[in-house]
């Protein structure tokens, strides 16, 4: 794993987070599961959560209590409309920022 | 703010922290710190109702349910978990400055409306 | 005119007369460290002292928690009172002020957790 991804990954995680939840209503804790066997084994379920806080407080997601058989009951997740929009801007932004970089690459002049 | 409202905001408040109590000792010493924190730096939405905290507060218990240590859960780095909470939230100190700068600009106004005079 | 005076007889009086009782119940030294809070911030507040209630109730909250903590006010507001009710409103410096309540928060919970 490569060290300090974590200032690199930051602006990119929110995106993140959206896409996970867009696959399907999913809780905090299954989200970091995803992003830690994804390779970013450094995300902890805190930096996770105040995303969703934000997301919940900017009504890009929907979400419902349900209990689980394990402690408390869960706060699942599930993209709306507003979300769903965030999230193809999400990906035309990062679209534009790696063909660019990519770009800056390939082309060492 | 009616009487009720303060009681019931005392009760609510009371009832907040009796569910922090229940928490494991080290989630609380957390919790209490990371509260502490966010009286200095004062996001609106500390007044807006217990959310902010309460919510601290459910995210803290569903880690003790999955068995993790607390910082497992939050991060070594507290104070930016803090952060990243309120990342665009308004402070109190936001709010005065504002106010600060609308109370310059009139008397600016003022001044401006009497030159011309 | 003074904070108090500027407080009295304005719609506020109720509000501050609740900060004043919860005042009234912490210990010696915070009761001091919360006259000189207040002495400072006074004269950022406008006509009505409107503007600073939640900043006070805030600065309140913090020494309630702290007291019942048994900490010592200077271990919670440090030497630069005046510094800290800067950062409290937002002025020149806060920044460093708000780096330091990090490094503060960080290190505490450090220290409690025995690590």
């Amino acid at each position: 794993m490569l060290e300090n991804l974590t200032e690199m990954l930051k602006g990119v995680l929110e995106g993140c987070v959206l896409e996970i939840i867009s696959r399907g209503e999913t809780y905090g804790y299954e989200i970091t599961r995803r992003l830690n066997t994804l390779g970013f084994t450094d995300v902890v379920e805190g930096t996770v959560y105040t995303i969703l806080v934000r997301l919940e407080k900017n009504k890009l997601v929907d979400t419902e209590k349900k209990p689980s058989d394990m402690g408390p009951p869960r706060k699942f997740y599930l993209l709306n409309d507003a979300g769903r929009r965030e999230l193809v801007k999400f990906w035309e932004k990062w679209e534009f920022i790696s063909s660019k970089i990519y770009e800056l690459k390939e082309n060492i002049q | 703010m009616r009487i009720q409202d303060i009681i019931e905001g005392k009760k609510a408040w009371r009832a907040h922290m009796a569910r922090v109590r229940t928490l494991p000792k080290e989630y609380q010493i957390v919790y209490r710190e990371i509260q502490k924190y966010l009286y200095k730096v004062g996001p609106v939405e500390l007044t807006e109702g217990t959310g902010l905290l309460s919510g601290i507060v459910d995210f803290f218990e569903e880690g003790v349910a999955s068995g993790k240590r607390v910082l497992d859960v939050t991060g070594t780095d507290v104070a930016a978990f803090c952060d990243d909470l309120i990342k665009d939230s308004k402070t109190y100190a936001d709010i005065y400055q504002a106010s600060v700068a609308k109370e310059v600009s009139k008397a600016m106004d003022k001044s401006m409306d009497k030159t011309r005079k | 005119m003074n904070f108090w005076e500027k407080i009295t007889g304005s719609d506020m009086t109720k509000e501050w007369k609740t900060f004043q009782s919860r005042a009234r119940k912490l210990p010696k030294e915070y009761q001091e460290a919360w006259k000189r809070i207040t002495t400072n911030l006074w004269p950022h507040s406008d006509m009505t002292g409107r503007n600073l209630m939640p900043i006070l109730d805030g600065v309140l909250g913090l020494l309630e928690e702290t007291a019942a903590d048994g900490q010592s006010v200077q271990e919670v507001l440090g030497d630069d009172i005046e510094g800290f009710c800067a950062a409290l409103v937002g002025e020149e410096g806060a920044k460093s002020f708000r780096d330091k309540w990090r490094e503060q928060l960080n290190n505490t919970i450090a220290k409690k957790l025995g690590k």
